[in-house]
């Protein structure tokens, strides 16, 4: 494209006296388009390299007086932007206004980019997904990212750390107003995507004849909303879909408290149950040892106070136990009630050696506990049985030769019991473990899930 | 600093009011260029053209930047395909600094004495890093520049028209450094300039310009 023109808008007066030290105010201009007619505002204020006439898409370029040079002519229809050019609104605190409206392209990713601009404080994009709804607002950030070294493609700024979303070339589809850049429609340029949502840094090159520049612009998702209000706008905006590049996911973002506070809880339940079963009595209600297995016991045991009612713990034992097994059938009756309480116990040890690795199984003392047992008197009665295939009584000697049993077996001789009140029930502490836990555990799954459809639009879908 | 000297303009006898080390200065008045070679003033002509960049700062400005005291006593403008920008030269009580002015981003950078050996111009690629004064800086604009214009004294003549040859270097914590091959892109000493990256904000300037709608 050659860019000699003879076509100037007009001499100024102002180049008989220039402005020098620029100690007057600088003004916004109004100037007709060269090849339309067509009115441009001029609110740029001189850092301005190209002038898109909004109605024709006529490119123009300042010359060094101020004036207008027609560089392209073109006889494109004005299209809609989702903010309209010379709008102002309020962000980070400061005013801003529309001055350039670039539409830009990676192949279907389309999006909108509207140059604020604001003379003591410079410029900042802000870029409308037209997919998807979502926005960003964006600042050139004079420091350098490094490159993270690993497989993980990821740079770190400012001690944060973000991975690559996407790298594409981006090419300019429709353009209006004034831009401190070359613009023109066509123009690519590589655009490298990194992300730590809500933030992201986009690290964009642009080559001239005459050098190359490597911009660091740092994102900041914006809600939609928020921008409606910055700029004043009526009704509501595109409706956003699906988890935008820098959309923020609160999931990930109360992970930290989550789990902070269930640690909090964990901590708490931890106090409370070493308290609730400190302050626990256990106090002994019956105990017997050294029982044979030909008799029933039958005891009339006292259980807790009368109109209250007690957790109870029951304890049957046996011995000796080896591969062998024991079983009482216990039964709780209220000398006074009606509902008798009924349970069998089984207490039992087996081991063995197979495949080079020994084990063993099963409880050679079993307990039972029996949450809310009104108190008053009972009569206990426990019926026990054995296993009797090796009794230590057939083998007075304990050689345990083959005749008297199989090797390594002794069934039990002599069982006992014992009946406590007032003990922890430590099945109903357990409960809110998971409760806790659960929290932060749906909280990861739904972040993750998130992250999954956020990852999903990248260069790297998971 | 050195004693100012009443000296006046060759061509249009208005004071000229040279600074420190500062060899050329353009007219306030008439727009000539007043090169000072020793003791004798030296008139280059009417070549100096700023144009107007839309840039917030303004010649005679007082600030100060890490807790230095500066005047903004001059200003090169420098342009190149992509634009114009600005580098302004300020006059700290104990030295000099520039003030590098580019669509709203701006560093202020000092003088280093003793700069590093660097491959040359065309050497130093885009996005590599370099130990530049004991930190690693990465290559973040290269250009080849022509001189646009002046304003105000300078510590050198600047004759419009002149390309020359600069690569800008950011570090990780907004540290910014210049290196100016000057007009022979094959120099491996460029001159260094090192300083950062800072907000307009925080210059604490005591004036700025004016723009119509706008209030700072």
């Amino acid at each position: 494209m050659t860019e000699a023109t003879s076509e100037v808008t007009r001499p100024r007066p102002a180049e008989a006296t220039p402005p020098r030290l620029f100690r007057d105010e600088a003004r916004t201009e109004a100037v007709q388009c060269l090849a339309c007619g067509g009115p441009i505002a001029l609110r740029g204020f001189g850092a301005i390299q190209r002038v898109v006439c909004p109605a024709c898409g006529s490119l123009l370029r300042p010359e060094d007086s101020g004036a207008l040079a027609l560089i392209h002519r073109a006889a494109r229809a004005h299209q809609e932007s989702v903010l309209p050019l010379h709008a102002r609104g309020r962000l980070d605190g400061a005013t801003w206004e529309i001055v350039g409206i670039c539409w830009r392209t990676v192949p279907g990713w389309p999006w909108q980019e509207f140059l604020l601009y604001n003379p003591y404080r410079g410029y900042r994009y802000l870029a409308h997904s037209t997919g998807d709804g979502h926005w960003s607002l964006g600042q050139v950030i004079p420091g350098a990212p490094k490159i993270v070294p690993g497989k993980r493609h990821a740079i770190v700024h400012r001690g944060r750390s973000y991975r690559h979303f996407s790298g594409a070339d981006a090419y300019v589809t429709y353009a209006e107003g004034e831009f401190p850049w070359q613009v023109q429609v066509g123009d690519a340029a590589h655009i490298d995507d990194f992300v730590a949502p809500p933030h992201g840094i986009s690290i964009e090159e642009v080559a001239a004849s005459d050098g190359v520049e490597l911009t660091r612009t740092a994102m900041r998702h914006l809600d939609a909303a928020e921008v409606w209000r910055a700029f004043d706008r009526p009704g509501k905006p595109p409706k956003q879909k699906g988890v935008g590049m820098l959309a923020p996911n609160r999931w990930r973002e109360q992970a930290r408290s989550l789990w902070l506070s269930c640690l909090v809880f964990l901590v708490v339940w931890y106090f409370a149950v070493q308290h609730v079963s400190g302050s626990a009595s256990e106090r002994e209600v019956f105990q017997a040892t050294d029982l044979r297995f030909d008799s029933v016991l039958s005891q009339e045991v006292t259980i807790g106070e009368p109109g209250a009612s007690t957790t109870v713990e029951i304890s049957f034992t046996a011995y000796p136990l080896d591969n062998s097994w024991a079983f009482a059938e216990v039964v709780l009756i209220p000398l006074d009630g009606e509902e008798a309480i009924g349970l069998g116990m089984e207490a039992s040890s087996y081991s063995g050696f197979e495949d080079g690795e020994s084990w063993s199984e099963g409880d050679r003392q079993v307990d039972h506990v029996l949450g809310r047992v009104a108190g008053g008197r009972y009569l206990l009665q426990v019926t026990p049985e054995r296993d009797t295939s090796a009794l230590a009584e057939n083998d007075p000697l304990g050689l345990r030769l083959g005749t008297f049993g199989p090797f390594g077996v002794r069934s039990p001789d002599t069982w006992a019991i014992r009946v406590r009140e007032d003990v922890f029930l430590s099945r109903y502490a357990i409960l809110p473990v998971p409760i806790i836990l659960g929290f932060p555990l749906l909280a990861w799954l739904l972040g993750r899930r998130r992250e999954r459809k956020r990852w999903a639009n990248s260069d790297h879908p998971t | 600093m050195e004693r100012e000297r009443q000296v006046s303009c060759p061509q249009c006898g208005a004071p000229a009011p040279f600074r420190g080390t500062a060899v050329s200065l353009v007219c306030e008045h008439c727009g000539s260029t007043v090169v000072r070679t020793g003791v004798d003033l030296r008139l280059l002509g009417k070549i100096s053209a700023v144009v107007d960049d839309g840039s917030p700062l303004l010649l005679g400005g007082k600030g100060s930047f890490a807790g230095r005291g500066f005047e903004i006593v001059g200003r090169l403008q420098l342009r190149y395909a992509r634009g114009a920008w600005s580098e302004w030269y300020l006059q700290f009580s104990d030295g000099v600094g520039w003030l590098a002015d580019f669509q709203g981003n701006y560093a202020v950078t000092t003088p280093v004495a003793d700069g590093p050996e660097l491959p040359g111009f065309y050497n130093m690629a885009i996005g590599t890093w370099h130990e530049v004064q004991g930190g690693e800086h990465m290559v973040v604009d290269k250009r080849a520049a022509r001189y646009q214009g002046a304003e105000g004294v300078l510590p050198f003549v600047a004759e419009p028209g002149l390309t020359f040859f600069s690569l800008d270097l950011a570090g990780p914590d907004d540290q910014f450094v210049s290196l100016d091959y000057g007009v022979d892109p094959y120099r491996t000493r460029p001159d260094v300039y090192l300083g950062r990256a800072v907000e307009l904000a925080e210059l604490g300037l005591d004036r700025l310009r004016r723009f119509e709608g706008w209030r700072d």
